[in-house]
């Protein structure tokens, strides 16, 4: 793969905050490399450095050691958790802000089509907005922008099932149709499910889980059968009910056993990684 | 509006805060009403002559007295200027952008941070700086109509400031501190306070020595009795006067009068001659372009340092 296709690329990069005695680091010894055009679902349990990761890769923060490799400003767009808009600013002014600070690639078409599907009046003000009407025009800011990478911290947090599902499809078409490469953080794995076809799991501020959605689940098995000796397969979670076990592992060469064996969901395969504390710094 | 011919940051900076320019230029009419009427309702009331040289305005002074006690009142919010631009500055332009985390939105957006800051100061400083000359020039309309008399004088505060370069300078000053106190300071109230207490600071301190920028100068005269004061060029600004003693050491006190008590006239001692020091009018100006090159220098210091920090912070 060459360099051109990488998207966004993290090498051995590290954040601390609050200086020496600060609240200790929130990312450390990233390494990552995302190609261009994927959907990449960035999950991790709360703290684990995903704000902190989408911040370094927006240009927002200066890592503390390693480098971050992300595209030119102008060819990033960054939609944060809390959705941050003007809020003395009026639908139709903010859509005129992402024109004027971005001129020459502004689609504004774009951007009212998402805006007109929230069924609010552009002349409201931003801040009279819900959050999910929060989310629709911040989400349009971002993609008005027509990005190469587009950064979103926990998109659709603020959205009803309905919107969700309106939004991300608006979303996933538009990133297919232009080759968009997305980064986004997410709590609701059933949004992930389906729409990203790559994954980059944190915990406690270091890449726990790196690939295409397709490679990691091949490359997990989830089995239930008697209990014996999973060697050498590497073991990411197991449970033992009676003489039954049920475990998910990373397989080395074909699992062979008397267990059943079957392909992990996205899902089965994030909680398990999720749940194990197994190599996680306390 | 003036809005359609702006671009780019500039628009988006005049937009977000366009009810406080429409408020800005509601009080500039206001005040420019309000001074102007003054000033022509007391130059249609003419004086009559009464005899031995005096005058006395026909409507026993009332339209003279409103307009002076508007023009003190003008000065003291022409003097607040600078404050409001730096409180103004230093919380809703600056702080409150990271307070609410709205730089995170302005700093993904196809412009540099140092772009970004740019706009935003120069649209406050034209803002600031055209208001401020507006204003000054609603106060040399009431001007004309109290000037040389008691408070309005060329060195006393307010119209010293006023009338001079030295209040666009503060102004200039309160610009470039609020930036920077801005940015360190990330909470909005706290940064315009502290805003508000360094320009404070500053124009104390330069308040209470701009008078020794320049040397005094000093006349001398006899302190016999029957003597008359000793008399300094007219709008002069009288810094300090005493009397001198036969050691050529200067003493606190004043003009021995036949009639004074005897204690204004240290009756222990043997005074020689009494002085006065004094700044004669000529001194306007040079003291004008001295403070004006303080502030500007700090000013100057600020501003970088307010780039400085941006940078540092902001890749």
């Amino acid at each position: 793969m060459t360099k051109d296709d990488i998207a966004l690329e993290a090498d051995l990069l590290g954040k601390r905050y609050g200086g020496r005695r600060g609240r200790g680091w929130a990312l450390r010894e990233c390494d990552f490399a995302l190609p261009a055009g994927r959907i990449c679902a960035l999950v991790g349990p709360n703290g684990a450095g995903k704000s902190t990761l989408l911040a370094l890769a927006a240009g927002l923060l200066r890592p503390t050691e390693g480098t971050i490799g992300a595209p030119a400003r102008e060819d990033l767009a960054y939609v944060a958790q809390d959705k941050p808009l003007h809020p003395r600013l009026s639908v139709a002014d903010t859509l005129r802000m992402g024109r004027e600070l971005n001129p020459g690639r502004w689609d504004s078409a774009l951007a009212e089509r998402i805006v007109e599907g929230g069924g609010f009046s552009s002349d409201t003000l931003v801040h009279h907005l819900s959050g999910g009407q929060r989310t629709r025009v911040a989400l349009a800011l971002a993609l008005g922008k027509r990005p190469g990478l587009l950064l979103l911290d926990e998109p659709m947090a603020d959205l009803d099932p309905l919107a969700r599902h309106q939004l991300m499809g608006v979303l996933m078409a538009d990133a297919a149709e232009h080759g968009t490469t997305v980064v986004m953080s997410s709590h609701i794995l059933t949004e992930l499910e389906g729409a990203c076809d790559h994954l980059l799991l944190l915990h406690g501020g270091r890449v726990r889980l790196d690939g295409a959605v397709d490679e990691l689940l091949a490359a997990h098995t989830l089995l239930t059968g008697p209990v014996a000796d999973l060697a050498p397969h590497t073991v990411v979670e197991s449970r033992t009910t009676g003489r039954q076990l049920t475990a998910l592992i990373r397989h080395e060469g074909p699992v062979e056993g008397p267990w059943e064996t079957s392909e992990p969901s996205l899902e089965d395969l994030l909680l398990a990684h999720l749940r194990t504390t197994e190599g996680a710094p306390a | 509006m003036s809005t359609l011919a702006l671009k780019g940051p500039y628009w988006v900076t005049v937009r977000q805060y366009r009810r406080t320019l429409w408020l800005t230029g509601a009080l500039v009419l206001l005040t420019l009403a309000v001074i102007g009427g003054l000033r022509i309702w007391n130059a249609q009331v003419p004086d009559v002559y009464m005899e031995d040289g005096y005058w006395r305005p026909a409507d026993d002074g009332s339209s003279y007295h409103m307009l002076r006690g508007a023009m003190e009142q003008f000065s003291v919010g022409m003097v607040l200027i600078p404050f409001l631009v730096g409180v103004f500055v230093a919380g809703p332009l600056i702080a409150r952008e990271f307070e609410s985390g709205t730089y995170r939105l302005s700093l993904t957006q196809s412009l540099t941070p140092v772009a970004w800051l740019r706009a935003k100061l120069l649209t406050a400083t034209a803002v600031a700086v055209g208001t401020t000359l507006l204003l000054t020039a609603i106060y040399l309309i009431g001007w004309g109509g109290v000037s040389g008399t008691w408070q309005f004088n060329w060195a006393d505060r307010g119209p010293y400031e006023i009338t001079g370069t030295a209040l666009v300078s503060y102004v200039l000053l309160a610009v470039a501190v609020g930036a920077l106190v801005g940015q360190l300071i990330r909470r909005a109230l706290l940064a315009m306070a502290v805003t508000g207490g360094i320009v404070g600071l500053v124009m104390l301190v330069l308040s209470s020595f701009r008078w020794d920028f320049l040397p005094v100068r000093t006349v001398t005269g006899p302190a016999v009795a029957n003597a008359s004061t000793i008399t300094v060029p007219g709008d002069s600004l009288i810094v300090e006067q005493g009397l001198i003693g036969v050691s050529g050491q200067r003493l606190p006190g004043w003009f021995c009068s036949p009639d004074a008590p005897a204690a204004h006239c240290r009756p222990g001692e043997d005074i020689t001659a009494q002085y006065v020091d004094y700044h004669p009018e000529s001194h306007y100006w040079p003291t004008q372009l001295i403070e004006t090159g303080i502030l500007l220098a700090l000013a100057a210091l600020a501003a970088f340092a307010a780039f400085r920090v941006l940078r540092a912070r902001h890749p």
